[in-house]
């Protein structure tokens, strides 16, 4: 295997991909830094640190070629399945929800990194041959697979409960079986399936809390007294920020800490609120450069499995972009999901780098034949 | 290679759907984008206003309520600083609530329904919607806590995150419960006041307290003063910011407005004499009303039983509450103003003037008393079962013959008996700047009819001796016979005399009010004055045991039967004895000649007049002579041993300088005094008096001696004080202007408008009410125009000279 850092491979790293995620890291840092501006403990450096271990972990993958990836799929699933199981047994409460997993000093997020072993498999699922199908399309039956190795673990996470993950998780799953030739009858009956499968959610699976937020995001008016408050607060400090924000540190709705979680899934409020218009709508469009950048490397992959590969960390970038925007500006409800490389996240972060990384390998090798 | 190919064929199907993703994902960032210029740009300015309101916070600084005094400057009523005790929800959650609740408990020990009152609170602030940060917001734990509670929350400081000491002001009433109607109370604003949303209550908010009853509701838009503002900045948790912070956030002039106090009430009342006279007062219930007989200025005014207005403004029981409401004898009813009394033979007096004024009877007339009257087969019986024998006016009053009235209630039908009842202010409130007063029951004979279906004779014969449906309260009776003493001036009683501003400026001055002149011919009134100044002073009247040595003064003595109460009230059977007893009533004035004041004392269920009412009356008329005799030798002695501004200061009395104060030292000895002075011309009496005036007390204050000119018909009022260095301006140009017409007197006092007396130290414009008559005050007008307006000669004093003169001294 010959080394990526000859000078002709270098040529051939998609420079504009690292810059634009070297710039909403920066940024991003930048933020937590005045969201977290009057607290003791220094969020950014810990932020900083797992984007320097994600930079590192993408160096050191460029060396690999992304296909050795398949042969990791499954061990890679079972891994994460199992920690997943681990953290229903032992693992840590936070604000009433089991979430993290304590690795020595660390604290782990597996359903995290569910997101990119999900990605890689299904990627893998796709990249088969589909000759043996019928008029070479997938239907309902031929996916039963990929559901059910879906389902698993996005049961086990709603458990925790994380509504956001679980929804997320499925939406890359979605967003990849949409790109695989899939019969258009069997979509139609994926979107009954779907929408049967929410029904059974809402009266079996979700707490109460979870369907109070849908509720509220329904009707904001007779929920607005007791669950709006976050999403009004949030929509507040969004919409102070006018043209051009109120300044670094000097949010109000952050700084006096009306706004709830600002370093995490609130974090794009601290933003609008400091920053304004303007330089919301660059974060926007950096995060619609990263994701269009995927697409773009998608279709020019080598093979399928690259493609897939790609279309996985497009659907994610984009899912969590667009639901956690929607979310703060008040046009989606409030679930729990993280603003890729923004929110506060040492597990998140370093999942939103590996997938930066799979679209810089496959784009690195989109012309080896 | 052949899979290699499929693959990027495969891969070529895939860019369409790459292309229709990269739509979808443009699309989804426009609609964000859109939703952010809908936010921050269209609707920013919004968002910002709500941004501000969330770390804005503003409490409101309490203003300072008026200080309410005497007429001597005495403080009735101020405020003290005191402690209330709160609690914020959001502090202390769970556990630690139900700790600090009980160690609050136990701390101040509050009684089980305070502490319910508390949870019931927490559990609202933590019920309502998280938005509105109800959970944020102190609410009222405990009222003004006492000292050693204020000690031991301080000391258990660090146990009670939650709880806050706020220092406020609290109304103190410096008097016991004898004034207790008069001053009224304070208490919180109820949530359905606040929801009423009427003007009364249009700016009040939860947790402040609004004046109940007496001069504190009456004068509660004076008294109550602005609260002002304090803005802060606070973060998510209610919690105040560090001044730092706030001064970065909150605008310097937005950060205190401070509040305005409360404007002081001076009042008609003397303290001294409303002591003597809540002491004089036997009885366990009723009413005693002392008040200025040519002013109609209040100076004492007990209703008895009272409360006490601390308490009622305190933490005060719901149990307390509810026995004060229903105890029998009805502590919460102003007797003086709102309770109905069968008048007696005090009423005695409306019969005579209105036979007199018939011509049913003259000086000489008289009328036999047989020691009872017979109409049809009914006989009213006299109190002296053998019979008065023959009565003149004066006589009858004197012994309080009952045939004798009975006779003229015959002759006189009832309808002559009420139209008098009516020009001397009976069956209709009084117009007492203290609420409303009730305006009492006058039948007559239209008035019975569509009550009863008939009028008849027994009617007119029971209502003149003020029986039978004739009811009216003491104030009414204080009215009255301030009009019949001082010669016919019907004069609207008054309790406030002044509105100060916090720093003393005279903000309002009231002048007497004039309701209307009798009209009542001056030789018919001194016929009554001379019956009533028997009844106290002539061996046989009903009340000469009562006499004073000194002051010869009037009265009538009234004993009125009380509804005997059935079986069904259910009260003991010392109850229903005390309650079954007559009332007694006695009505003075005095002296009985040119009367200063009116004395009305009713004692509910005293039994006779003579023995339960008019010794107490004879105690105050005594009182009031003393105190006033007092005044005047501190001053005399003040004025030989002190420099003169320190006598001025001993004359004024406590800070603001009283008016009337140098004149009514000034005055010569009381009594007997009268006689003379009635007979000299008023120009002379007021040479005399300011000859006098100047000698006997040079340091008196100009400014006091002259803003009294606007009250006081009197003619020592011309007498000018004059004090050191303040110029005799032309004062002396309207020596004995017509006392008694308030009217012809304003545009006298005009020209001195054009030359602003200096007076020092203080602003002679403020001080000086006579220059500056406020208006519509100054010059009241009668109410009604039945009585001819009197020519300005005909002053009290030449009247004095058409009547009777007083029997011989004592």
């Amino acid at each position: 295997m010959s080394s990526p850092f000859t000078e002709r491979k270098l040529d051939n790293l998609h420079w504009p991909l690292v810059l634009s995620t070297a710039i909403i890291c920066a940024l991003g840092i930048w933020n937590l830094a005045s969201a977290t501006r009057n607290w003791v403990a220094p969020l950014w450096q810990a932020q900083m640190f797992a984007m320097a271990m994600g930079a590192v972990a993408i160096a050191f993958f460029l060396f690999v070629d992304y296909r050795w990836l398949s042969s990791l799929a499954w061990p890679g699933y079972v891994l994460v399945l199992a920690m997943l199981l681990a953290v229903v047994a032992r693992g840590k409460t936070v604000l009433g929800a089991k979430r993290w997993l304590s690795v020595g000093h660390w604290q782990l997020q597996p359903s995290e990194f569910l997101k990119i072993s999900i990605i890689v498999l299904l990627a893998r699922f796709f990249a088969k041959d589909e000759t043996g199908l019928r008029k070479g399309q997938y239907g309902l039956i031929d996916l039963w697979r990929p559901f059910a190795l879906v389902l698993l673990p996005v049961a086990l996470v709603m458990r925790q409960p994380d509504l956001g993950t679980a929804l997320v998780t499925s939406f890359v799953a979605m967003t990849m079986i949409m790109f695989a030739k899939v019969r258009w009858q069997s979509l139609t009956a994926l979107v009954l399936g779907g929408a049967g499968a929410a029904v059974l959610a809402w009266n079996k699976g979700m707490k109460q809390y979870q369907k109070d937020r849908v509720l509220t995001f329904i009707n904001p008016q007779q929920y607005a007294k007791k669950q709006g408050y976050h999403s009004i607060q949030s929509v507040i400090a969004v919409g102070s920020g006018q043209w051009s924000g109120k300044g670094w540190g000097e949010g109000t709705q952050n700084q006096l800490r009306f706004l709830p979680e600002q370093h995490t899934d609130f974090i794009f409020s601290v933003w609008a609120e400091e920053h304004g218009f303007l330089l919301s709508l660059t974060l926007i469009g950096l995060y619609a450069f990263v994701v269009l950048a995927a697409l773009d490397v998608a279709a020019k992959a080598r093979d399928k499995f690259g493609s897939f590969l790609c279309i996985g960390v497009a659907g994610l970038f984009f899912w969590h972009a667009f639901i956690n925007i929607g979310m703060v500006t008040g046009i989606l409800p409030v679930v729990g999901v993280p603003l890729p490389l923004f929110s506060y996240g040492g597990s998140s972060v370093i999942v939103d780098l590996l997938g930066i990384g799979l679209l810089l390998n496959v784009s690195l090798r989109r012309f080896m034949f | 290679m052949m899979l290699v190919r499929r693959e990027a064929d495969d891969i070529r199907e895939i860019r369409p759907r790459a292309a229709l993703g990269a739509l979808v994902v443009v699309c989804a960032m426009l609609v964000l984008v859109v939703r952010l210029y809908q936010l921050q740009i269209v609707r920013g300015d919004e968002y910002v206003a709500q941004s501000l309101s969330n770390f804005r916070k503003s409490l409101p600084v309490p203003a300072d309520r008026g200080v309410i005094k005497d007429r001597l400057g005495r403080v009735l009523v101020d405020n003290r600083p005191s402690f209330d005790v709160y609690l914020t929800p959001a502090f202390c959650k769970g556990k630690e609530k139900d700790e600090v609740m009980a160690r609050l408990a136990t701390y101040l020990k509050m009684p089980p329904e305070d502490v319910d009152r508390m949870r019931r609170e927490y559990a609202r602030a933590a019920a309502a919607p998280r938005e509105q940060l109800e959970t944020s917001k102190p609410y009222l734990v405990a009222l003004d806590i006492p000292r050693d509670g204020v000690d031991v929350l301080e000391g258990h400081r660090n146990e009670l995150s939650c709880v806050d000491l706020i220092p406020s002001p609290h109304r103190a009433y410096r008097v016991g419960q004898s004034l207790g109607h008069v001053l009224g109370y304070m208490s919180e604003v109820t949530p359905d006041e606040l929801d009423e949303h009427s003007d009364e209550h249009a700016d009040y908010h939860r947790g402040q307290t609004i004046g109940r009853r007496g001069i504190e509701r009456r004068w509660e838009q004076e008294l109550r003063g602005k609260d002002g503002k304090e803005a802060f900045a606070v973060d998510a948790k209610g919690r105040r910011l560090e001044e730092a912070m706030n001064e970065l956030l909150i605008p310097p002039e937005e950060r205190l407005v401070p509040a305005s106090s409360g404007n002081n009430l001076v009042l008609s009342l003397d303290t001294a004499l409303q002591e003597a006279a809540d002491k004089a007062f036997p009885g366990r219930a009723g009413g005693v009303i002392v008040m200025e007989a040519q002013t109609g200025f209040i100076l004492a005014m007990i209703s008895r039983p009272s409360f006490d207005p601390n308490q009622m403004s305190g933490r005060i029981s719901r149990t307390e509450m509810a026995r004060l409401f229903s105890d029998p004898l009805k502590p919460m009813i102003n007797r003086v103003m709102n309770e109905n009394y069968h008048p007696g033979s005090t009423f005695k007096v409306v019969t005579s003037l209105a036979a007199l004024e018939k011509g049913i009877l003259n000086r000489s007339g008289t009328l036999f008393c047989n020691g009872g009257y017979t109409l049809g087969n009914h006989r009213w019986r006299c109190d002296k079962p053998s019979g008065h024998g023959a009565l003149t006016l004066k006589s009858a009053l004197q012994y309080s013959c009952d045939v004798f009235y009975y006779t003229l209630g015959d002759r006189l039908g009832i309808d002559p008996i009420a139209e008098m009842a009516h020009k001397l202010g009976y069956g209709q409130p009084t117009g007492l700047d203290l609420g409303r007063d009730i305006p009492g029951v006058i039948p007559d004979s239209q008035s019975l009819i569509k009550a009863e279906g008939t009028y008849q004779k027994y009617h007119a014969i029971n209502a003149s001796i003020g029986q039978g449906d004739i009811n009216v309260t003491p104030l009414q009776q204080a009215v009255a016979y301030a009009a019949i003493g001082n010669g016919g001036t019907i004069f609207r009683p008054q309790l406030v005399r002044r509105i100060e501003s916090p720093d003393g400026k005279v903000l309002r001055e009231f002048a007497p009010q004039i309701v209307a002149k009798l009209g009542i011919k001056p030789q018919n009134l001194a016929l009554v004055q001379a019956g009533l100044t028997a009844v106290v002073n002539e061996p046989g009247g009903t009340a000469y045991r009562s006499r004073l040595s000194d002051v010869i003064f009037a009265g009538k003595t009234g004993t009125a039967q009380v509804v005997k109460l059935g079986s069904k009230q259910k009260l003991d059977p010392t109850q229903t004895a005390y309650m079954s007893r007559d009332h007694a009533w006695f009505a003075a004035f005095a002296p009985a000649v040119k009367p200063e004041i009116v004395v009305v004392v009713v004692s509910e269920h005293g039994g006779w007049g003579a023995d339960a009412a008019a010794p107490a009356a004879s105690k105050i008329v005594e009182a009031y002579f003393a105190l006033k005799k007092d005044k005047e030798q501190e001053i005399a002695k003040a004025s030989k041993t002190l420099p003169p501004v320190l006598v001025s200061r001993v004359a004024a009395a406590p800070l603001p300088p009283e008016p009337q104060l140098a004149v009514e030292l000034s005055t010569p000895a009381p009594d007997l005094q009268w006689a003379l002075q009635k007979r000299r011309s008023a120009r002379s009496a007021a040479v005399e008096a300011q000859a006098a005036e100047q000698a006997s007390a040079p340091a008196a204050e100009d400014a006091n001696a002259e803003a009294d000119s606007s009250r006081e018909p009197e003619e020592e009022e011309t007498a000018e004080a004059t004090a050191g260095p303040v110029d005799k301006e032309p004062r002396s140009a309207q020596p004995a202007v017509a006392p008694g017409t308030q009217v012809a007197r304003a545009p006298l006092a005009q020209p001195m408008n054009e030359e602003p007396r200096p007076v020092p130290q203080e602003p002679p414009a403020a001080q000086d009410p006579a220059q500056n008559p406020p208006v519509g005050q100054a010059t009241p007008e009668p109410r009604t125009q039945s009585a001819p307006a009197e020519p300005a000669d005909a002053s009290p004093e030449t009247k004095a000279a058409n009547l009777a003169p007083p029997a011989g001294g004592n």
